[in-house]
Formats: C-alpha cells, sequence, structure tokens
C-alpha cells in the first residue's frame, strides 16, 4: 500500500477526530520545503476521541511503533485512561497524537492557537504559524531551526505582503 | 553576450529579490535554498502537502534501491 500523509489527514477528519494538525506538515503547509515523513496531530485525550482514532486506522495495521514488539494498536477503557501520546505506524505511514505541544500547551490552548483551514475533503484545525514558530523553537532539534528559519522568513514575506496592499 | 551576473546566476548564484525583508536575508545566510523556497510558496497549500507525498515517494523507492552487482560500472 502506497503511504500518503494527506490520506492520513483525510481518515482522521472523515472519522471526526478532534485535533489540529502540527509538526512538518503543517510547516508544509505554510511553504517550508522540508520533507517530513509522519503526520504530528495534537488531538484531545479523550476516551471518545481516542477511539475515534482507532476506528479511522483499523484496516491499516496500526501499531505502536516505539514499542518493542511494535504492539497493535488495541485501546482499551484503561488504556484510554493511561495515555499521553500515541505513536503509530501504520500502512498509510506514521501518525502521532500529542496531548501537549512543548512551547505552546495542552490541546485546548493549542487548538486556541490553530485556525480552521479548507481542504479537498473539507476543514481542519492548523496550528497557526507563530504558535508553529514557537513549538519549533522549543523542539530545539536542527531541522526544527532549519524550518524556523523557513517559518520566519515566509512571515516576514507575508507581513510585506500585507503591508504593501 | 551574457553578462556576468546573469552568468553567476546561471551558474547557481540566488539572485536576492531587492525587497527582501531581514528574516529572508536570515535565512538565505543560514544556508536555505530560497530558490526552492519561492518555488513552493508558488504552489497552493494543498499543493505543497500533495508534493510532499510525491517527495516521501520518491525517498522511500530510493531507500528500497538495491545495489546493482552486474560487474559493469554505471
Amino acid at each position: 500500500m502506497m503511504e500518503s500523509l494527506t490520506e492520513i489527514l483525510r481518515r482522521l477528519h472523515d472519522a471526526k477526530v478532534e485535533f489540529t494538525l502540527i509538526g512538518g506538515l503543517a510547516a508544509r503547509h505554510y511553504g517550508v520545503t522540508l520533507v517530513t515523513e509522519d503526520v504530528d496531530i495534537c488531538a484531545r485525550f479523550t476516551p471518545e476521541n481516542l477511539r475515534r482514532i482507532e476506528n479511522a486506522f483499523k484496516d491499516f495495521h496500526p501499531r505502536h511503533r516505539l514499542t518493542a514488539h511494535k504492539m497493535p494498536f488495541e485501546l482499551t477503557d484503561e488504556l484510554c485512561g493511561r495515555l499521553k501520546n500515541i505513536y503509530l505506524t501504520t500502512d498509510l505511514g506514521i501518525l502521532d497524537c500529542l496531548s501537549e505541544v512543548a512551547g505552546v500547551g495542552d490541546f485546548e490552548a493549542v487548538l486556541r492557537q490553530s485556525e480552521a483551514r479548507e481542504f479537498p475533503f473539507g476543514c481542519c484545525y492548523i496550528i497557526k504559524m507563530d504558535a508553529l514558530i514557537q513549538a519549533k523553537q522549543a523542539a530545539g532539534r536542527p531541522h526544527d531551526l532549519m524550518a524556523v528559519a523557513q517559518l520566519q522568513a515566509i512571515k516576514g514575506k507575508d507581513e510585506q505582503q500585507k503591508n504593501s496592499l | 553576450m551574457i553578462d556576468e551576473a546573469t552568468l553567476a546566476q546561471m551558474n547557481g548564484e540566488y539572485l536576492m529579490p531587492p525587497d527582501a525583508g531581514p528574516a529572508w536575508r536570515a535565512a538565505f545566510a543560514a544556508g536555505i535554498d530560497m530558490s526552492l523556497l519561492e518555488e513552493n510558496l508558488r504552489r497552493t497549500p494543498w499543493e505543497r502537502l500533495l508534493a510532499n507525498d510525491r517527495a516521501l515517494a520518491l525517498v522511500r523507492a530510493v531507500q528500497r534501491a538495491k545495489p546493482v552487482d552486474d560487474g559493469i560500472a554505471h
């Protein structure tokens, strides 16, 4: 099966998962040229919402990619209450679900720093550029800082265009 | 006759837009290929995500590529 991060995004939308797009794919959305290998989202970690994520990918062999034997992603009521993050590998690609974002805050804080954007399959929330810059600065890895430099350049260009109108 | 500035651009020198702001110049100074960034900004946001899918497929194909061992230099 072909890896497709856009298909992961569509499945999250269609399953009505409460989430906002963060990370490298959000950076791509704003124009950053770095290729990303996963979908990062900040999601509401309620049992109902986690079950939506489970349902969205149940046909795509989801597994906890960081566990020693890549355990199947099969939720229980007990697990729903204990998970803070979910790192999945699926036939469609890698999906990382976080309950909070360093430099921004928990899901509610991230949602306040997000805006709805129209995609071919419908609307999704995406973290605003300023909050994404904060998150990438907090992460601080070399590729994050490379993305920050690009995001700041794009932001500066956007502001120049707005000012010239 | 091609002038020196055009020749330099043909050879890969980036032509800084006259209205480039400090962040744009800083990104260039940090080694980012600003011509690629300009190309990407011409796409719609959705086109940028689809381009990532295509780039990722290419990365995987390269990762899967096996060395050719037929004794002939390629």
